[in-house]
This record gives C-alpha cells, sequence and structure tokens, in this order.
C-alpha cells in the first residue's frame, strides 16, 4: 500500500503529537504515532497514556490501513526534508519506506491493534468558548502552577464552570493567578475539575487560532477539546482544589499604582543582587515612595527607589523578586496596581480597572 | 614556608563489642558479635578481636560470621550505651581542640596545631587523650599522628589495637609509596581492581601517573588521587560536620514484591528520615529511594521538589510515582531505603505558602 502527503500537511500535526510522547516510554509502542488511513483523510493520534491528541488531515482517495511509525524518527526526517515536498509511505509488513525526492528511509513500525485505547468515562458537560479567550485565560494563570509539588494537586489548574461565568486558578502557594470571565453560552452547570500540568501545556500549543470557537467536554476524570480538526484529551487530578479565597477575604491597605515598565525595570536591577537561590528583596513604602533592596550573602547591596500615590503608615515587606516579577509581566495595562494586606499576609497584584486576572503574591519573612 | 598542620585521628577498638565486653563481664576474652542474628539477614556491625581471628569482619553477613565460628555470641547493638561513650569522647578532644571532626560515634580528626598542651606535641596530645579515655569509659582507642587526615588515618590503623602511629613529614612520601593501593582511604574495592588493571598496585605506581590521565580514568577523584600519593591532603578539620543526606533503609526478612507493602514501607522510611531530618532542624528538597532486588541489583531512583518535604505533607503520590519508574514486577525486593538530600536550615528559606498560612 502507497500513500503519498505532502509535508506542510503533515508537520505542524506531528510536532504536537511528537510533544505529547514522553521520550522514556514504560511501553514502547507509546513512542510510536498511530496513523489510521480512510477514505480521503488520515487520522494520527500520539498519547502518553494521560493526555492523547488526535488529529485529522485530508489525503486523497486511499485505501484503509493502520500503521504505527516512531514518531520522534518520522517528524525529524519530514522536518528536515525541503518545504513542500510530497513524502510517499510504503507499507509493507514490519517496515515502512518513506521516500521523498532522491531521499529514501525505512523505519521500523510496531502492530496498530497493540496500540492501546485511551480511556475515557461519559463526557456529561459540555461548554463551548472563544479559543482566543480561553488561551488567554490560560497563559494568565499557567505560570503560577506547581510543577512536581507533594501537593500533587497543585500541579494542575482549576477549571471552574458556574453557569456563566469561567474561572481559573493556578498556585504553586508561594503565589497564586485567578483568571474570571463571562462565557457567551452560559453552561448551565456548576462544576470545578483540575486538569493536569502537562495536559494544559499541551492544550496551550494547540490554540494558535484565536478565531475559532471550542467545544469543552468532561467528566469528573476526563476532558476533551475540541480545535477544529484536532482532538485534545486529558485525564483529570482526582482531588480537591484547596480553598484559596481566604486570601482575598481580609482587609487591604490603599492600593499603589506604578508604572508597570518603571517597576519591571527596578526589580530586574535590583534582582541582579538577591540571593541568588531564595531570590528575596525587601519593599519598604513610606508615604509616596517605594524603595526596593536587595543584598546577597557576598555583602553586596542594591536600592531603587520610585515615587508613588501610597498614603498610610511605613511599611516593610519581602518577596521573591521572581514571582512578583512574573505577575508584573503578565499585567496588560501601563499602570500596575499593588495592593498589600494590612496585616503584610500578601500582596495582590492586578490591573487598576479590569479585573478579569489578579495575581496574589505570597511574602517571604523578613 | 606554612608550618605543617598537626592531626589526630582517634578510631576507637572495636568499639561496639568493646562497650558490651565492658558492660557484660561473661562477654570478656570470648569471640563476640554485634549486629543481626544468625538466621537473620543481618550484618556484622562490629565483631571483637577474639572473633576476628576467625576471620569474621563487619559487614559480613552474621550468618556467614556464624559459619565461621558455631560458638561466636551474637547480640544486638545497644546504640544508647554506643552514643553515651561516644560523648565523653567527645567531651575529652574538646578539652585540647574545638577543632575536632567526629566521623562516626567511634572515630573522629583532631587539628591540634594550636595546641599547647603537652609541649605542643601531637604525639604526647594522643598518647594523653588515649589515657584519658581508658580512664574514663574503660575502652582503648588507637592513634594516628600526622600532618594530614589522609596520613594520619592510615596512622591509626596500622598499630591498633591500643595503638599510636607517627608519619611525620619527612617520612610521609615515603610511608605512601610502599603502601598497597587498597590500603589509601577512599579507594574501595570497585576502584582498586580499576587501579590494578591500570598496573597500579603501590603509591609509588600511582605517582607515575600523570594527572591528565588519572582525571581521565577516574574523573573528580582523579586529582585527589594525584594528591594523596603526594603526602598533600589540604583538607581542613571540620567542627561542624554539614549533613548532606539524611538516610535509613531496611532489608525485609523475606523478599517482598506486593507494590502496596513496598509503598507502605517507603512511607514508613520517609516518616523516620523526616524524624531525623527535624531532629537536626534541617529541611530537605530531594527524595530518593533506593531498591534492592532479591538479585542484589540495585537501583536509585529521585526527585528534587521546589519546596521543602515536611512530615504535612502528603508524600504517597511522590513515593508511588518514583516507585513507578522502577521496576518491580515479577522482581522481588530485599532491601528499601529512603534518603533526604539537598539539606538546608529552614530558615534560609523564608517564603511563606498561601496554603499554609490560610487554612
Amino acid at each position: 500500500m502507497k500513500y503519498i502527503i505532502n509535508r506542510e500537511q503533515l508537520l505542524v500535526p506531528l510536532q504536537q503529537i511528537v510533544s505529547v510522547i514522553e521520550k522514556r516510554q514504560t511501553m514502547p509502542i507509546l513512542s510510536n504515532v498511530l496513523m489510521v488511513f480512510r477514505e480521503n483523510t488520515l487520522v494520527m493520534t500520539g498519547t502518553d497514556l494521560e493526555v492523547q491528541i488526535v488529529t485529522e488531515i485530508a489525503i486523497e482517495n486511499t485505501t484503509f490501513a493502520e500503521i504505527t511509525l516512531p514518531a520522534r524518527k518520522f517528524l525529524d526526517i519530514c522536518r528536515l526534508l525541503p518545504t513542500g515536498a510530497d513524502i510517499k509511505l510504503e507499507v509493507a509488513d514490519d517496515k515502512v519506506k518513506v521516500l521523498s525526492g532522491r531521499s529514501r528511509f525505512i523505519l521500523s513500525t510496531l502492530p496498530a491493534e497493540n496500540y492501546p485505547e485511551f480511556s475515557e468515562t461519559e463526557l456529561d458537560h459540555r461548554f463551548t468558548i472563544n479559543a482566543g479567550l480561553f488561551k488567554k485565560a490560560l497563559e494568565k494563570t499557567v505560570f503560577c502552577m506547581a510543577s512536581q509539588d507533594v501537593r500533587y494537586y497543585l500541579n494542575g489548574l482549576l477549571l471552574n464552570i458556574s453557569n456563566s461565568r469561567i474561572k481559573l486558578v493556578a498556585s504553586d502557594g508561594h503565589r497564586l493567578s485567578v483568571f474570571e470571565d463571562n462565557l457567551a453560552n452560559p453552561a448551565g452547570y456548576e462544576a470545578r475539575i483540575i486538569l493536569p500540568r502537562k495536559g494544559v501545556m499541551e492544550l496551550v500549543r494547540l490554540l494558535d487560532d484565536p478565531q475559532i470557537q471550542l467545544a469543552i467536554e468532561f467528566s469528573s476524570n476526563n476532558i476533551r477539546v475540541t480545535i477544529n480538526n484536532t482532538i485534545f484529551s486529558a485525564k483529570l487530578v482526582d482531588a480537591k482544589y484547596p480553598d484559596f479565597n481566604r486570601v482575598f477575604h481580609q482587609d487591604f491597605l490603599t492600593p499603589i499604582h506604578i508604572q508597570r515598565q518603571l517597576l519591571k525595570d527596578a526589580l530586574t536591577r535590583v534582582a541582579i543582587l538577591s540571593n541568588e537561590k531564595y531570590k528575596g528583596v525587601t519593599f519598604d513604602l513610606s508615604s509616596d515612595s517605594l524603595k526596593i533592596s536587595a543584598h546577597n550573602p557576598e555583602h553586596e547591596e542594591a536600592e531603587e527607589e520610585i515615587v508613588t500615590d501610597y498614603v498610610g503608615e511605613p511599611l516593610s515587606i519581602a518577596f521573591n523578586v521572581q514571582y512578583v516579577l512574573d505577575a508584573i509581566s503578565n499585567i496588560d495595562s501601563e499602570i500596575s496596581e499593588l495592593t498589600i494586606a494590612s496585616n503584610s499576609s500578601c500582596c495582590i497584584i492586578d490591573e487598576p480597572e479590569t479585573r478579569s486576572y489578579r495575581f496574589i503574591v505570597m511574602p517571604m519573612r523578613l | 614556608m606554612e608550618a605543617a598542620r598537626k592531626i589526630i585521628h582517634i578510631d576507637m577498638d572495636a568499639f561496639f563489642a568493646a562497650v558490651e565486653q565492658r558492660d557484660f563481664p561473661q562477654y570478656r576474652n570470648k569471640p563476640l558479635i554485634v549486629g543481626g542474628l544468625p538466621g537473620s539477614r543481618g550484618v556484622v556491625s562490629t565483631c571483637s578481636y577474639e572473633a576476628r581471628q576467625y576471620g569474621i569482619h563487619s559487614a559480613m553477613p552474621s550468618t556467614t560470621a556464624h559459619r565461621l565460628c558455631p560458638h561466636a555470641i551474637f547480640v544486638k547493638p545497644r546504640f544508647e550505651a554506643y552514643r553515651e561513650a561516644s560523648n565523653s569522647i567527645r567531651k575529652i578532644f574538646a578539652d585540647y581542640t574545638d577543632l575536632f571532626e567526629p566521623l562516626s560515634l567511634d572515630e573522629a580528626y583532631l587539628d591540634v596545631s594550636q595546641c599547647n598542651r603537652c609541649k605542643g606535641s601531637a604525639t604526647l596530645i594522643a598518647k594523653d587523650i588515649k589515657e584519658k579515655i581508658k580512664q574514663q569509659t574503660g575502652l582503648t582507642a588507637s592513634a594516628g599522628v600526622s600532618y594530614n587526615k589522609f596520613l594520619a588515618k592510615i596512622a591509626s590503623d596500622l598499630d591498633k589495637p591500643d595503638g599510636l602511629y607517627l608519619i611525620t613529614p619527612d617520612n610521609g612520601p615515603g610511608f605512601i609509596e610502599t603502601l598497597p593501593i587498597g590500603k589509601f582511604h577512599g579507594i574501595g574495592k570497585a576502584t582498586e581492581k580499576r587501579m590494578h588493571d591500570l598496573g597500579i598496585f603501590t603509591g609509588a605506581d600511582l605517582k607515575t601517573m600523570p594527572l591528565a590521565s588519572l582525571q581521565d580514568y577516574f574523573g573528580k577523584a582523579g586529582l585527589h588521587y594525584y594528591h594523596i600519593c603526594r603526602g598533600i591532603d589540604n583538607r581542613p578539620v571540620n567542627h561542624q560536620r554539614i549533613t548532606k543526606s539524611i538516610g535509613v533503609e531496611v532489608t525485609f526478612q523475606e523478599d517482598l514484591d506486593n507494590r502496596e507493602t513496598l509503598l507502605i514501607q517507603l512511607q514508613n522510611l520517609l516518616n523516620k528520615a523526616l524524624g531525623k531530618a527535624k531532629e537536626k532542624k534541617l529541611a530537605a528538597y530531594t527524595l530518593t529511594i533506593k531498591i534492592k532486588y532479591s538479585d542484589f541489583v540495585q537501583i536509585t531512583r529521585s526527585r528534587t521538589l521546589s519546596k521543602a518535604i515536611t512530615e504535612n505533607l502528603n508524600a504517597l503520590p511522590l513515593l508511588d510515582d518514583l516507585l513507578k519508574t522502577a521496576p518491580t514486577e515479577r522482581r522481588k525486593v530485599r532491601l528499601l531505603g529512603v534518603a533526604l538530600s539537598s539539606l538546608a536550615s529552614p530558615s534560609c528559606n523564608r517564603q511563606i505558602d498561601l496554603f499554609e498560612q490560610f487554612q
């Protein structure tokens, strides 16, 4: 059996699939991409059994066949062939010939019938959302997700649907990010699920067209997102996300407003002389002025002073400078607003007006 | 030129066994083995000199020891008693210098370069210390005196038991040249074999090797070997010995193959390790599990976290994850271990956690 596919059709879907495939596999077949040829379509699948991507591309009149190919090697071959090249696959027994121009490769295959099924329970919840909005929601939150935290539910993203409201929350305990917006089409239910970190990172990559509508379906175990001809599936984190709302329900001082870029530049400079491991910087607030300072074990010191609109008692609070910088960098407005809890227990960083996202940075003990 | 340092290495003679023989007269002058009991999977921790005549040595399986000397007395260790004796010895060291570095309960390095007692003679100080140890604990020690740690340690081994041996800066290099490579501290069985394969049998042979080839063959350790065969060892005596890792392990009476049981055992070991870390007021960021299979093949798997591993955290998913990456199907497990490393004093990391603060 012979199939001809254009390199440009194959490249992006194959890259998305390879991204899901783990480098080290417990089952050899999981290093392979499953390719199912049907009439006029080729369906490709890649999975690590936690996350799966299935994508369909149109090809001309084909006979049915199912094969699996070493995904990374196949991608590398396609990637390095010239732009616009036609790639011919010839299937024979346990080998597949890949031919293009004067290039010839023979790849090993594993029987497609051994490719594992991605188990899913019935997806009984559904909502639709604009891809651009969903991507923004993810980008404003994912950077706060924990990685490899023993509190495994923090290595993920909370998705909370409350009829016409969508809320995404991520936190590694040191900082927290909340994104909230309205759904154009009310979902008609209330649900909370936790998406696994790896799945979230892959999903962000798939949302490159901001115009389209996404159909998102989920159960208590699985989520499936349909993006044009691509279906993303992931197993959910089986846990309850911890309550974080109390951080907002406390007394706060009057907010301080600072030019975002000015604050970012000052923090970046001060960071140079902060402790390399703990990255602590001290904020000394007094009326009209914010002094940011740092010192390191070599007794070197940095200090920056910024004029602010703060009114109130003088106050000192310390933060990991990287956490503040991450938050500031994710603000879209020119002015950033910093609101510190009156007992210095946390700082909220957000935009002065629109409140679709807010970042919390927890302090360090002085 | 800088004056040579004066380093003493004190090594208690058959320490655990000697404490037992001191406390229980019926064990005296008899082959005594402290460690696992024969029939169990334990090993010899320490044995008396009477037992050593039968070829018994530490780390030997107790069952083998029993075969070599069927009338030997086997006792389980009493760590409390050893710790108490060890504390008395350390108090004696402190009378001579602040610069002493305990290596274990029964062994320590002392830097007596600045000590003015005994007219500043390191040999006389070592003799003095040995006498005080004998008076106050009823135990004997062997001392090695030299101008660095490497030679002091070798010296303490040369006149055991109840010995005192001096290696001076003048006779140090000559001494090292005749020393068999396996006697070098830090060269174990595996390295010894590799050295033999390279035609290196003595210190003199080692000295002929250029630095570059030693580094090629032995990596980082190459430089250390290059130096020690020339009698150069500038490692200071650290009074504040930094704990680098905290580990606990268990050998099972019978090999395990049930994954759930392995997980429970790992959890128990982790709790023990965390208890030790807490005692030392240290926070750990890296968790390592060690598995020794019934065929003695041993693997380790580790993970470093951004947050300290404490008792408050549910570590089960983490252990489960680590265990997943180790083959356990159709393989029996003989030994499990858990080690905590990347240790830091918790006060250094002052980051406040949201979920701990608001719950």
